[in-house]
Parts: C-alpha cells; structure tokens; sequence
C-alpha cells in the first residue's frame, strides 16, 4: 500500500499546529480559542501518527488515543466554564477575563 | 523500712494528685480532709519506719532503696532513689507531724474560700516535695526537691493572685531563692567536673569521695548560697517577711516551720563537705549569729503581726545556722525541731487572731484581746515563752543547748555566743511587745467594732485542735533532750552527723542562767513599755527608722542590682535592640515586600499573554534542540 511520504504528512501536521497556535494568540473569544486548542492537538496526533507509521511501531497511535481521551475531558471542562461565564450574563472575551491579574 | 517511707513520700503526691484531677466533682471540705489524711498517713509512715529503725543497730540504720535508674549521661547515672537513715526519719517526722497539723488547722482557716481545693493541692505538693528534699539519695533529687518546695513556696505566697502586693511577694521569694538554686547547681557541676559522682554517701568507701582544698571551698560555698537562700538569712533574706502574703496556714508550715528550716537540715546532711572546708563552716556560724541579731533587731519596731513572727523566725534560724555552723549538728537539729513546734503554735494562733479580727494584721488595731480570746492567748503565751526560751518550756532547752556548744567553740564560738545572748534579750522584748500590744491593754475601737469569736463547728474545732496540740508540742517538746540529764536525739542522730563540739555540763548551766535571766529582762522591758506603760517607748527616731526601712536591704539591692540592670536594658534597647536587631527584620521584611512589588506585574491575568509566553518558551526550546542536535 502506497501513499504520499512520511514528510507530508508532518508538513500538514506543522501547519495544523501553527493554525491552532495562531488562534489561541490572535482570537478573544474563548469558544474559538477552545476550537483552536482542539486543532493544536489534533495537528499533534497527526504528528504522532505519521512518525508511528514511518518506524512502523504501535506506540504512538496508542498515544494519538489517550491525547484524544484527555482533548474530550478538556473540551468538557473549558465548556462547561464558557457556559458558566455566560450565565453570569459576562462578556465572552478572554482579555476582560483578567480578575487574576496580580 | 524503706516501705514506710516510700508511703510516706507518695501519699502527699497522691493527694495533691487526686484533687488536682477531681476538680469540682469533691467538695471544698472533702478536699482538705482527703490533704489532712494524706499528711497524717505520711506521719504513720514516718512513725513506722521509726520504730523500724529503733530496732535495728547503729551501723545497720542506714537504707538506701532505689526505684529506677532516672537519667544516665556517659559516665554518670542517677538513681529515683530514697535514703533513709537517722537524719531523714527525723526530719520525715517533723515535717509530716507538724504538716499534718497545719494542714488540718487550714480546714478551718480556709473554710469559705473560693479556692480551697486549689490551695489543699498545693499544700499537699509541698509536703510531697519537701519529704523528697529531705529523702533523697542524691545531690540531683535533693536539688529537685529544692526547687519544688521552692515553687510550692511561689504558689502558696501568690495565692491570693488578685492581691498585687501578694504576686510581687510571690515572685521575689522565687527569684531570691533562684540565685540560691543557681549556687547549688554550680557547685553540682563543680562536684561532678571533680568527682564524677553526685551521691551523698560520705562514708567511708561510699560514692561520694571526700573532698579538699580549693574543690571543697567552692563547693561548700555554693551550697551555702542555696542554705542561706531558702533559709531567708543574711544576704538573701529579704523575701521572708513579704512571704507574710501568704495565708497564715501557709507562713506556718512552709515559711516557719519546714521549708525555710532546709538550709540547716543541708548544712547537717552535707556535713562532710563543710567539714572539708571549716572556712565556710565558720562563714555559715557567722551568718547566723548576724541574722539573728539583725532580725531581732528589726522585728521591734514591726506593726504587722506576721512580720515580726517572720523575723523572729528569720532570728531562730540564724541560731540554728550558728549550730550547725559550729558542728553541734544533733543541737541544730533540735532546735529545729522545737521551732517547728512553737513557731507553727504562734502563727496558728496569730491566724486565729486574725481571723477574729475579719483578716486585720495590724497590731496597732489590735489591742484587749486577753478577755476575749482567753484560749488563744493561752496558746501564744506557751508560744512566746518557749520562743524567749523560758524553762521548762521547748525552746529553753533547746536554744541553750546551741549557745552551750558555742561557748565551748573556741574564742569564735565566744564571739557568737555573746551575739547569741544579745538575740536572747531581743527576743524576749520583741516577744512580748507583740503580745503584750495584741492581747494586753483596752479593748482598741477596731476590735470593739469587728471581733468576732467563731462559733462551735467542724472547722472551729479543726484549728482549736490542731492549735492545742501544737501548744502541748510546745512544752513537752524540750524535755527529749536535757543537758547533763539526757540527749537521746544526739545520740539517735550520732550515726548521720557526728558532733564536733560537746559542751560540759558546767557550760551548759551557765548559758542556761545567762540566756534565762537575759530573756526574763527582755520580758521585763517589754512590759515596763508596752504592759504596763510606765514610761513611753523612746523615740530615737533615726535608729527607729532605720528599723523601719529594714536596715535598707531592699533599697540598697534596688540600688546595686535592679536600677543598673535596668538602665543597661534601657540602653541596650534604644542602641542594639531597634537599630540592629529590629533593623535587620524589617529591612528583610522591606526587601521581600519589594522583590514581589516587581514579580507582581507579570502576573496580567491576560490569558493571551501567558500563551504567548508558553508558545515563545517553546520556541526558543526547540531552536535550542536544533542546534544541540546538528
């Protein structure tokens, strides 16, 4: 079975993991800097997946599945706050979220 | 033998124990009955282990009975460890007698109070603690009964504590009696730094190495410091007369009959180590003679009526330094013992007094009292007469027998037998100034306005008791022991501390006719004053005052200790303590406070900025691998 190389794969991968970093450092509203987390990780298990492949080892998309278990339990937390701040009737940015200031 | 004075020990303790833990579940009047049995079961010990001991011989008399090893350092080991020889039996008996007697008296004397059963445990830890000073097999267990009586002693002055007067006289016996503790304990670390034994077995193949030289002065010296502190005389005597704060019951037992009485039953226990250093000895003889000058002098011009028992007693002490001083141990510890007895009797009866007068102490308030105390005047007469040492009271053949011994010490022993003689006269004339100004005269208004006899009830008869045995104690007491007739109490206690000086029978009819017809013209004097008041007492006003003032002990201590003392703090607070200590904890204090003003601002609580941070972190983390890698 062929496909495109290894090296693709992990290009495509970079350019998921910039996109997400980008919307994490650019975005204020925290729905999308959650979304953009989800990409980060998901450009990481693209990552890990290829690498898997090209030493032709399990290990690491057995990893891709627990980074996918610990993104689930993240999601549900970072919505569950998001939900909360806007029952809280707050604006949805994360730069007015700034009470920790020190 | 050994049991019994184990119990003898314990029952006190236990006691003091048991009231501390039942709190309010026993009444106030259960509380000093379950006291007053302790001391009496303590006093049945110390019958028991005397009978024990009648029957054994001379040599065979002396036990040693450890409980468990206390306390092992290298080389040395201290043994919980009680000795029982003549000299303890004695002591065990006197203070468990006379104790039971005054505890028992404070059932009547404290009835009322808000805090008997705080007072009953005290009682009760002191006598505990003054049996173990006087049983203990060692230096550091005679040293920690030290302290204990000690503390006792602090507690039961301070009781009154909502009295200030009372806790400045609490904490200045402590303190005064602090530098004595700190003596002892030098010559402790003196006695182990050369001996390397702390045991008090001085007999020959005993622990205890016998000393000389330069050793044996500094040690007896320092345990002279610790006798002289606890013994209230001079230098360290001024706490005594403040320790009058106390409840009556209290200035009875530990401040005139026991507790202050240890500094001679030291100088006889440790005999062989002032033996050593006869410098010291004759130090201790001079002292007493001093004291017992001073003392009576002072307590003419007294007003308090426990204060001039106080320095009376501070007076009787001084005689038994000047004895044990000079080595007539088995004399020393006589007069002791007759003290105890007519002592306790004249605060007891003085407490009764008091109590009568709804807590008035002084004599200028007092007055007529002859009519309407008849019993307790009585009681004090036997007391003041066996004080002036009138035969065939106690304190006759006691006190001769210690003026005897030092006419037969030399031309020192003369010198303090004539110091001797002069305290003899005072006693007489401040005796008898005392109760011919509180039960002779007329009635004084205070006294017409505020007497009040007791009625008939347990504690009326508590200390109408306790005060009537005392007062039979006080004339038959003497008749154990009559010079040229017979001295079983020298020769029960020959094994413990041999004597050194044995007056003839010739000297001790001498001092007794001196010291009998000085004491009668001292009697004679207080009552051309003060009984019949044929002429008024002389004014002299600066001798008067000087009395007055005490002869200025405390304002000179104040002056030499407590001001310069003082004044060093004052300054050493003003220039080290705010500048360089306080300096140094808040510049610290600044420079942290400081550092985290600065940190502080990288916390933006923007939540971009900390993802920025992480993203550049891992950014220069992976140019650095990079470059590590190629």
């Amino acid at each position: 079975m062929m496909g495109p190389e290894v090296n693709a794969y992990l290009i495509v991968a970079a350019f998921l993991f910039a996109t997400g970093a980008a919307g994490v450092l650019l975005r204020r509203s925290p729905l999308v800097v959650l979304l953009s987390l989800e990409i980060m990780l998901n450009g990481a298990n693209l990552a890990l997946i290829a690498f898997s492949r090209r030493f032709g080892e399990l290990d690491g998309q057995v990893f891709a599945l627990a980074v996918m278990a610990v993104a689930a339990s993240e999601v549900v937390v970072g919505l569950g706050l998001i939900v909360a701040i806007a029952r809280r009737r707050l604006d949805l940015d994360v730069d007015k979220l700034s009470t920790l200031r020190g | 033998m050994t049991t019994a004075a184990w119990i003898c020990l314990l029952s006190p303790l236990a006691a003091a124990l048991v009231i501390t833990l039942a709190g309010t579940r026993i009444s106030r009047r259960m509380a000093g009955r379950l006291a007053t049995l302790s001391t009496f079961v303590s006093f049945g010990a110390a019958v028991w282990a005397f009978v024990l001991m009648l029957g054994r011989a001379g040599d065979d008399r002396r036990e040693v009975s450890t409980a468990w090893t206390w306390l092992t350092a290298g080389e040395l080991r201290f043994d919980l460890s009680i000795l029982v020889d003549p000299l303890s039996v004695f002591m065990m008996l006197v203070i468990s007698g006379v104790g039971s007697l005054i505890v028992g008296y404070s059932i009547g004397y404290m009835d009322g109070d808000d805090e008997e059963r705080r007072y009953f445990a005290y009682m009760a830890l002191f006598v505990f603690s003054m049996l173990l000073l006087v049983q203990s097999a060692n230096f550091l267990l005679l040293l920690a009964g030290w302290g204990l009586v000690g503390l006792a002693s602090y507690l039961l002055i301070g009781f009154n504590q909502q009295r200030p007067s009372a806790v400045a006289a609490a904490k200045k016996a402590f303190i005064m009696n602090a530098i004595g503790d700190a003596t002892i304990a030098l010559a402790l670390f003196l006695l182990i730094w050369e001996v390397g034994s702390l045991s008090l077995d001085f007999t020959s193949g005993g622990e205890g190495v016998p000393l000389d030289g330069t050793v044996a002065t500094l040690v007896a010296l320092g345990l002279l410091g610790g006798a002289v502190a606890k013994s209230a005389q001079i230098p360290l005597h001024t706490w005594l007369p403040d320790a009058m704060e106390g409840p009556t019951p209290v200035s009875a037992l530990i401040h005139a009959a026991t507790m202050v009485t240890a500094g001679v039953y030291m100088l006889v226990r440790l005999s062989p180590v002032f033996e050593a250093a006869p410098e010291v000895q004759d130090l201790a003889a001079g002292l007493g003679a001093l004291t017992l000058v001073v003392a009576g002098l002072i307590a003419l011009v007294q007003t308090d009526i426990k204060r001039v028992i106080a320095y009376s007693t501070m007076s009787q002490i001084g005689y038994m330094f000047l004895g044990a001083g000079l080595a007539a141990y088995g004399n020393a510890m006589f007069h002791l013992m007759t003290h105890a007895f007519f002592k306790a009797l004249l605060f007891l009866g003085a407490g009764i007094v008091i109590h009568a007068l709804a807590g008035e102490q002084d004599m200028r308030r007092m007055g007529g009292l002859r009519a309407r105390l008849p019993r307790t005047y009585l009681a004090m007469l036997v007391g003041g007469l066996a004080l002036a040492g009138m035969p065939p009271l106690s304190g006759f053949f006691s006190k001769d027998s210690i003026l005897a011994s030092a006419l037969a010490a030399g031309t020192y022993g003369q010198v303090l037998f004539a110091a001797g003689l002069l305290g003899v006269f005072l006693t007489g004339l401040y005796t008898f100034r005392m109760l011919f100004i509180v039960f002779g005269g007329k009635a004084s208004t205070h006294v017409q306005e505020h007497l009040h006899v007791p009625r008939r009830s347990e504690p009326a008869l508590w200390m109408a008791l306790t005060v009537g045995s005392l007062a039979v104690l006080s004339v038959i007491g003497g008749w154990l022991q009559i010079a040229g007739v017979w001295h079983p109490l020298s020769d029960f206690l020959h094994t413990a501390a041999e004597p050194k000086v044995e007056p003839s029978v010739t000297q001790d009819w001498v001092t007794a006719a001196i010291s009998v017809s000085l004491g009668l013209a001292g009697i004679a004097l207080a009552w051309w004053f003060y009984g019949a008041r044929r002429t008024k007492v002389p004014e002299a006003t600066a001798i008067r005052r000087a009395l007055e003032h005490k002869l200025y002990f405390d304002e000179a201590y104040d002056a030499l200790f407590y001001r310069p003392a003082a004044a060093v703090a004052r300054e050493f607070g003003r220039w080290i303590e705010r500048p360089l200590i306080g300096g140094s904890v808040s510049a610290a204090a600044a420079g942290a406070r400081g550092l985290g003003g600065r940190v502080r601002l990288a916390q933006t609580g923007l939540l971009r900025n900390y993802a920025l941070a992480l993203a550049g972190g891992l950014a220069v983390l992976t140019v650095v691998f990079l470059s590590l890698s190629s």
